[in-house]
C-alpha cells in the first residue's frame, strides 16, 4: 500500500500505465478457463479462417480453433516461460554475482568464463541450446535461463562490490559475523534494486525471445498454443485471415512493452539520485 | 441480281477467311522469354543421379522418353515409333523414329537408345526396380531394338515412361554418356524441343528453343505427341519464398509461379491478370504405421485407426479449400486404367468411433500413447499431424506429436522403434500399379510389417508382375485393394492438388503433374 501510495505520490504514469496492462494479461491467463468455453487445441475444421464474429470474439484459426482462447492460453504459456526464467536467472545470477564480487580468488574466473558468454547474442546461445536439446516449454526455460543468467550475475556482481566495503559492512565483519550472515543481511537486501530491475528486463526478453523461439519452430510444440506459434502459423494466412496475426501480434507488444515500462519506472523509482529529479 | 449475290457471298467468305486467319495468327505467337518462378533450386541437372523431381521437371523440354504419358496417364510411344509386346511377356521389340535430330548435330539411333538405357538401369531409381528382372538388350539395326526378361515382366513400359520423381527413361546422346560415364552430366545433348543455355546454380536455368526439334507426328496430350516450341528462351528462376513468387506474377516479373499458397486461391481468381492452374491428378495424403511394433503389428488395430478418423475434416485441416482435395480409397484416380471404384468399400471414410474402439480392445491394445512423426516444413503433414492427434484423443488414445525438419523425419522413421504413426505426400501420378510394391508387402519402405498378410500381398505382387494381359491384370489390382483395405498396412486419406498460377498473356498452358512449356505461347 505504501508502495502504492508513494507511485502516486510520484505520478509515476509510466509504472502505473505498465501495471495496468499487465494486472490485465495476468488476469486473462489466469482465468483462461473460465473466460472461454473452448478448448484451445480442440478442431472444429469445418469452420477455419472464419472472421471475428460473437461466436468467436477474434475469429478461428486454420484448423477452426477459436483465436481468442488460444490468445489467452498463449499468454498463460509465456507468462510460465517468463516468469521461470526470472526465478532461474534470478537464482543463478545471484549465487554467481556474489561469488564473483565478495571473493575477489574467484572473480576473475568466473567473470571471463561470463564474458565469453556474453560475448554471443543471448537469442543466439538459447537457439543454439534449443536445436540441441530438442523443442519443448522446459528446454526453452532451461536455453533462455542459461543465456540470460551472466548478464544478472554481473549486475550482481557489481552491485556487491560496491557494497562490500561499506562502514556497516566492515563493522558487521569487525564484530566477527560469518560470510554467509554478512552476505545474507548486508549486501543482498541493498542488491534488491538493481536484481528487480533486471528482472522485469529479463521477463520481457523471455516473452519476445520464446515467441521468436516458437516462430523459428524450436519453442513450444504445437498444437499446444503459443504467442509466438501463433505468428509463426498465422503468416501463411496473412492476406486472407489477417486477424491470425493480429491479436498475438499485439499481445506481445503490450506484454513487452509494459513489462519495460515497469523495468524503467522502477529503475527510476528505486534509484535515490533520480528520487529528487522525479518528484521535481 | 444473281451476279451481285454471288459477289456478296465470294466477298462475305473472304472477310470470314482473312478473319479467321488473323485471330489464327494472333493465337499461336511464337517467339519471346518465359520466365518461370520455381519453388527450389536443384544441385545438378542429371536425372539419373538424383531423386529430385524438379530436375526431370525442367529436364522434360531437353531430354524425351521412347515412351511418354498422355494426359489420361496412357503410355503413348514418342521417340518410339511402335512396339510390340511378345505373348509371353518377356520380349519388348521397340522401333525408334527416323530422322530424330538430336542437340550436338547427330540422329538419333539406337546407339543413343542403349547407352542411356545402360546408364538407366544402373544409376535410376526407375532403371532399378527394373533391373531385377531384366535380362538383355538387343540391337537389330539403327533403328530396332528388342529388351528381353528372363521372366514375363507387364510394368515395363509404364516404368519407361514414369512420371514419378526422376524414373523416366530419357534418351541421350552417345556421347555424353561416353564423356561422363556414371559421373553427373554437366554437358547436355537430348531430342528436345529446348536445349540447356545457361546454368547458374541456386539463380536460374535458361533453355533455348532447339531449331531443327523433330516433333512426333501424334496428336499432342500432356508429354505424349507432338511438342511445339513457340517460345524462344525459358528461365526457370528458383525462388523459394512462395510469396515472392506470387508477388511476382502479380507485377508481372513472372509468367508462371509454381505451388503458391491454396488459401489465397479466391484472390487470385478475382485478378484478372492472373490464371489458376489446379493439378489434378496431383498427390494423395497417406498415413504410414509402423507394423513392425504394438499395437499396430495387429491388423484390427491398423483398421481401428481407419474407423477412428473423420476423413473430411482431416481434409479442411490439411488443405482447407475443398476445390483442392477430395476423398478417394483407391491408389490411382478416376479415369486411371487402374482405379477401382470399389476400392476400401464398407471400412474407406467410415467414421465410426465406437467400432474403433472395439478393434483396438480387439487388438488388445494396453494404452500405451502413439508417437505421432511427422514433418513441419510441409503443411500437409504439420497440420494433418496435429488434427490426427486431435481426433485420436477425443476417443481417448494418448498421443505424442513428434514434428520435426524433413531430414529427422526421415532418420526416425527409418527405425524399427520410437514411432507409430507417420504422415506423407505420396505422388498420385503413378505409372504402374507394380509401383506400389515399392512400399507394400514384407519389410517395405518403412512400414516394417512381416506377417502372414504382408506375405499374402508379396505373392499378389508376384502375380501382378508377370501378368501382361490388362484385363487379367486389373483383377489382381482389384485383389490387391481388397488385401489393403483389409489389412490396412498404410492407407490413402485423401487426395490433393497443388495450385499454380500463370500470367494471362500465357496462352495453351496445361496443367500437367510437373510443369511444361512447349506448345504455350506469350500473347503481345
Amino acid at each position: 500500500m505504501l508502495f502504492y501510495k508513494s507511485l502516486i505520490k510520484l505520478k509515476h504514469p509510466y509504472i502505473i500505465t505498465a501495471l495496468v496492462i499487465l494486472m490485465i494479461i495476468f488476469t486473462l491467463a489466469l482465468l483462461a478457463p473460465v473466460l472461454t468455453e473452448y478448448d484451445p487445441e480442440n478442431n472444429d475444421a469445418r469452420n477455419r479462417l472464419k472472421p471475428p464474429s460473437f461466436k468467436h470474439f477474434l475469429g478461428t484459426d486454420e484448423f477452426g480453433r477459436d483465436v481468442f482462447t488460444r490468445l489467452i492460453y498463449g499468454i498463460r504459456a509465456s507468462m510460465q516461460v517468463g516468469f521461470s526464467v526470472v526465478i532461474l536467472t534470478a537464482v543463478f545470477g545471484i549465487i554467481v554475482g556474489v561469488l564473483a564480487g565478495y571473493y575477489p580468488s574467484l572473480d576473475n574466473v568466473i567473470m571471463r568464463f561470463l564474458d565469453g558468454m556474453m560475448a554471443f547474442p543471448g537469442i543466439i546461445i538459447a537457439i543454439s541450446l534449443a536445436a540441441i536439446w530438442g523443442a519443448g516449454k522446459y528446454n526453452i526455460i532451461f536455453a533462455l535461463s542459461f543465456a540470460y543468467f551472466p548478464k544478472m550475475a554481473r549486475i550482481v556482481r557489481s552491485a556487491v562490490i560496491s557494497i562490500k566495503d561499506i562502514e556497516y559492512v566492515e563493522s558487521a565483519r569487525a564484530v566477527g559475523a560469518k560470510d554467509n550472515y554478512i552476505i545474507f543481511n548486508y549486501i543482498l537486501r541493498n542488491c534488491t534494486s538493481p536484481i528487480l530491475v533486471q528482472a522485469t528486463f529479463n521477463f520481457a526478453l523471455a516473452i519476445l525471445d520464446e515467441a521468436a523461439l516458437s516462430f523459428l519452430g524450436i519453442g513450444i510444440m504445437p498444437p499446444t498454443p503459443s504467442l509466438g506459434g501463433m505468428i509463426t502459423d498465422a503468416r501463411s494466412y496473412m492476406t486472407v485471415a489477417p486477424w491470425l496475426i493480429i491479436s498475438p501480434g499485439v499481445m506481445i507488444i503490450l506484454s513487452v512493452l509494459s513489462l519495460n515500462l515497469l523495468g524503467d519506472g522502477l529503475r527510476d523509482f528505486l534509484d535515490p539520485h533520480l528520487k529528487g529529479s522525479i518528484k521535481n | 441480281m444473281k451476279k451481285l449475290f454471288t459477289m456478296t457471298a465470294v466477298l462475305i467468305l473472304l472477310t470470314t477467311l482473312i478473319f479467321s486467319l488473323s485471330v489464327s495468327a494472333q493465337e499461336e505467337r511464337y517467339g519471346g522469354t518465359l520466365n518461370a518462378a520455381v519453388k527450389m533450386s536443384v544441385a545438378h541437372l542429371d536425372t539419373d543421379n538424383s531423386t529430385d523431381s524438379m530436375i526431370s521437371s525442367m529436364m522434360n523440354h531437353v531430354y524425351e522418353g521412347l515412351f511418354e504419358f498422355d494426359k489420361n496417364l496412357q503410355v503413348q510411344p514418342h521417340l518410339a515409333e511402335s512396339y510390340q509386346v511378345a505373348e509371353d511377356g518377356r520380349e519388348y521389340t521397340v522401333n525408334l523414329r527416323r530422322g530424330v535430330m538430336m542437340h550436338n548435330g547427330q540422329e538419333m539411333n539406337a546407339d543413343d537408345v542403349l547407352a542411356s538405357f545402360d546408364r538407366w538401369l544402373r544409376l535410376n531409381n526407375g532403371g532399378n526396380i527394373v533391373e531385377p528382372y531384366f535380362d538383355s538388350v538387343e540391337k537389330i539395326n539403327d533403328y530396332k531394338i528388342i529388351f528381353k526378361f528372363a521372366e514375363p515382366y507387364a510394368p515395363f513400359l509404364n516404368i519407361l515412361a514414369s512420371p514419378v520423381s526422376n524414373q523416366k527413361f530419357v534418351v541421350r546422346a552417345e556421347e555424353i554418356i561416353d564423356k561422363f560415364g556414371d559421373s553427373v552430366i554437366t554437358e547436355h545433348a537430348g531430342t528436345g524441343p529446348y536445349k540447356v543455355e545457361n546454368w547458374i546454380p541456386d539463380q536460374n536455368l535458361t533453355l533455348e528453343k532447339f531449331d531443327n526439334y523433330t516433333a512426333s507426328s501424334l496428336e499432342s496430350s500432356f508429354f505424349a505427341g507432338e511438342r511445339t516450341p513457340y517460345l524462344d528462351r525459358i528461365v526457370f528462376n528458383f525462388i523459394t519464398d512462395s510469396q515472392v513468387r506470387v508477388s511476382g506474377i502479380q507485377t508481372g516479373q513472372f509468367q508462371f509461379a509454381e505451388e503458391v499458397p491454396r488459401d489465397q486461391y479466391q484472390i487470385f481468381k478475382a485478378n484478372s491478370d492472373i490464371n489458376t492452374q489446379i493439378i489434378y491428378p496431383d498427390k494423395m495424403a497417406v498415413l504410414i504405421t509402423n507394423n513392425g511394433v504394438p499395437p499396430f503389428n495387429n491388423k484390427y488395430a491398423r483398421q481401428a485407426l481407419v474407423y477412428a478418423l473423420d476423413f473430411e475434416e482431416l481434409g479442411y485441416a490439411m488443405i482447407g479449400n475443398p476445390e483442392f482435395w477430395r476423398l478417394e480409397a483407391a491408389l490411382h484416380e478416376e479415369g486411371n486404367p487402374w482405379h477401382d471404384e470399389t476400392a476400401g468399400e464398407g471400412i474407406y471414410g467410415v467414421y465410426d468411433p465406437e467400432k474403433a474402439k472395439e478393434l483396438l480392445a480387439k487388438a488388445d491394445y494396453d494404452g500405451t500413447p502413439l508417437v505421432i512423426l511427422s514433418g513441419q516444413d510441409d503443411d500437409m503433414e504439420r497440420n494433418g499431424a496435429i488434427a490426427i492427434k486431435d481426433q485420436l484423443e477425443e476417443i481417448g488414445i494418448n498421443v505424442e506429436l513428434q514434428l520435426f525438419d524433413r531430414p529427422t523425419v526421415v532418420e526416425k522413421r527409418a527405425k524399427l522403434e520410437g514411432w507409430n504413426i507417420h504422415l506423407s505426400p505420396f505422388i498420385k501420378t503413378v505409372p504402374d500399379p507394380q509401383i506400389h510394391q515399392g512400399w507394400t508387402g514384407t519389410n517395405k519402405w518403412i512400414t516394417n510389417w512381416d506377417s502372414e498378410e504382408s506375405r499374402e500381398m508379396d505373392e499378389i505382387f508376384e502375380r501382378m508382375v508377370k501378368e501382361v494381359d490388362y484385363d487379367e491384370r486389373y483383377k489382381i489390382v482389384q485383389e490387391f485393394y481388397d488385401e489393403m483395405w483389409d489389412s490396412v498396412p498404410y492407407f490413402n486419406i485423401l487426395d490433393f492438388s497443388r495450385l499454380h498460377i500463370t500470367r494471362s498473356n500465357l496462352r495453351n498452358y496445361q496443367p500437367a503433374w510437373q510443369p511444361f512449356f512447349w506448345n504455350t505461347w506469350l500473347e503481345e
